[in-house]
């Protein structure tokens, strides 16, 4: 019985059980990213490359919170190519001298791959009767949310929660109390906006704020057990793309490349479109119908960009004043 | 025999067997919801879908992947903590020095320390801007966010447990035993080999299933060595925590079941092993 478990263990290992071994791309993405690449985007790639080369190409990749996958990345885990939920991230990989400047901007789009708004979830029949972010601060409705420590999509979400007020009205104070009054209500943190999303689905809390992706792919397919509800304004979160230059062999330079270049065809951003983000690019988001529709969407550089955002919102209004009122 | 099985086994020995049903229905009603119940939902989750579901979500690469490697890691990190562990047990129960004790506690001091803590240690140490890994990482040297990085981990928090399966036993060991075989013209080699080594086969064997065991489960510093990446590093525990944390509880419930058998067969072993040895002392 010992020698039959040896044999299955060592199965792929042994000699003569392998075949070439394929050629790898190490890939680190945000958490919510998981799925459409690994069904379909690494897929289509895998098959549009043997067809150009003949070669077969192996995906190896890891899907976390976008902070838990920065601090990975700046630890020195091998990741030729990631894939963050904000250039926030992407600028401490500069910070950390991991990558020697904002290379992303050469890239299509400024680097940003694609983007998704940030929507309210709500349970069936929403009988909370939620309808924007100035409802969660409503007592008795509790809210979960990822962590910002962790979590890009969470820090996105504080930008929405306190940025819908202050596109619209412009008044700082109430963007200020309708921030607090959600942070009030949050019942559950977790790590990536993905767990966030798992507990919700166990039952936790009244109301998720995350990416209208993570709620739109199983909407589509019929198996969302929830509903959205889309805020009169928000913020439309844009996803940006590293290469880790420095973790890339000389003989793997090509094969990067031609992936990098391939998330932005149209292939792949119709993918990523039928899985439900935003495309950069309007006339591929025409393909899916099912987009809903936000009166006054703003993104980060309505709020003066990522370092002005992360400074003034979240470590000073957030962090500074939210969190010490609630007492955390 | 020889006094090698060690005082818990005497005890068994010696109490007498009795069918206390009072006992025992009191111990069911405190276990039940602790330990029985949360076991049993693993399983009820994980057959869900039925068998099919179940050896589908078993068959996907990335699940095999994680359980053969953590089977690998936890075999190998066994083998070496059984050597390493029998060694220490040996040189710090039958030599007197400075610091001994000092260095006893110290070996049973990964028991205590919580796992990522031992994660964060090692990645400050070998990681690419620790304290001996920056001066490895331009040479091309880079331990971890690999299977070396794995096991390095593993070794370190399942050292106590070989050293803590062999020490009491040696202990125990009367000198008398050695000293007669020098008497007779042993050498040093000859003695461990044909008189401590027969009388620690039990331990021996009990510290590796400890050790493999907890090799299997061991989460904390792997996630924070390994990288986490499928079909790399990424061990059973990894696996069913990401898939857990998205979602596909089917996915994490099985691989959690396979290790859950694994866990009940292995002390199941150890049981029966103890036991025997009992049974043939009496």
């Amino acid at each position: 019985m010992i020698g039959a478990i040896s044999l299955y263990i060592t199965w792929p290992w042994l000699p003569g059980t392998r075949g070439a071994t394929p050629r790898t791309i190490i890939v680190y993405g945000f958490s919510i990213l998981g799925e459409t690449m690994n069904e379909a985007i690494f897929p289509e790639f895998q098959a549009q490359w043997q067809t150009r080369t003949g070669e077969r190409v192996e995906f190896i990749s890891s899907f976390a919170g976008s902070g838990t996958i920065t601090n990975q990345i700046i630890l020195g885990v091998p990741a030729e190519v990631a894939i963050l939920s904000l250039e926030l991230d992407a600028l401490r990989l500069v910070e950390e001298k991991v990558l020697p400047g904002p290379t992303w901007h050469d890239l299509p789009h400024g680097g940003v791959l694609n983007r998704t708004p940030f929507i309210i979830l709500v349970r069936p029949g929403n009988p909370k009767n939620i309808t924007d972010f100035a409802d969660l601060t409503q007592p008795g409705v509790g809210v979960v949310h990822p962590d910002p420590l962790t979590s890009g999509g969470a820090q996105w979400a504080i930008l929405a929660e306190y940025g819908s007020v202050l596109q619209t009205s412009g008044d700082e104070l109430l963007a200020y109390e309708q921030l607090l009054g959600i942070w009030q209500n949050v019942v559950a943190q977790a790590a990536s906006a993905r767990a966030a999303r798992t507990q919700f689905e166990n039952g936790f809390g009244d109301a998720l704020i995350t990416y209208e992706q993570e709620a739109l792919r199983d909407q589509i397919l019929g198996r969302l057990n929830a509903q959205i509800v889309y805020p009169h304004s928000t913020i439309l979160s844009e996803h940006t793309v590293a290469v880790i230059e420095k973790n890339i062999k000389p003989q793997q330079r090509q094969l990067i490349e031609a992936f990098v270049e391939f998330l932005w065809s149209e292939a792949a951003q119709k993918i990523f479109a039928e899985y439900g983000f935003r495309s950069m690019d309007e006339r591929i988001n025409v393909t899916n119908p099912n987009f809903g529709v936000i009166s006054a969407p703003f993104t980060v550089d309505d709020l003066g960009g990522w370092p002005q955002a992360k400074r003034e919102i979240i470590e000073t209004i957030w962090k500074q004043r939210v969190l010490q009122e609630i007492g955390q | 025999m020889n006094g090698t099985e060690n005082s818990i086994q005497k005890v068994n020995k010696k109490r007498p067997r009795s069918t206390g049903l009072v006992p025992l229905i009191l111990l069911l009603g405190v276990l039940f919801p602790l330990l029985l119940m949360p076991l049993i939902a693993i399983f009820i989750f994980a057959s869900r879908s039925g068998l099919d579901g179940f050896l589908s979500a078993l068959s996907q690469a990335d699940a095999q992947f994680a359980l053969r490697f953590s089977f690998i890691i936890a075999s190998v990190a066994a083998l070496i903590n059984g050597v390493l562990g029998t060694f220490t047990a040996y040189v710090l129960s039958k030599y007197r020095f400075r610091g001994n004790q000092a260095l006893s506690v110290i070996v049973n001091l990964p028991v205590a320390i919580p796992t990522v803590v031992v994660g964060t240690s090692l990645l400050l140490l070998w990681g690419p801007i620790g304290l001996l890994g920056k001066y490895l990482d331009p040479l091309g040297i880079q331990p971890m966010f690999t299977p070396v990085g794995v096991l390095l981990a593993h070794l370190f928090v399942t050292f106590p447990y070989m050293y803590g399966a062999v020490r009491p036993v040696l202990d125990e060991l009367e000198t008398t035993y050695e000293e007669a075989a020098y008497t007779i013209g042993a050498s040093r080699w000859q003695t461990f080999r044909f008189v401590l080594l027969p009388a620690l086969t039990g331990g021996l064997f009990s510290g590796s299933l400890l050790t493999f065991a907890h090799s299997l489960g061991e989460f904390g510093a792997t996630i924070m060595v390994s990288g986490n990446l499928r079909l790399r590093t990424q061990t059973a525990p990894l696996y069913i925590f990401a898939q857990f944390e998205a979602g596909n509880i089917e996915a994490a419930n099985a691989v959690a079941a396979v290790l859950a058998i694994t866990s009940f067969i292995l002390f199941f072993v150890l049981l029966r092993i103890t036991q025997r040895k009992t049974v043939q002392v009496t």
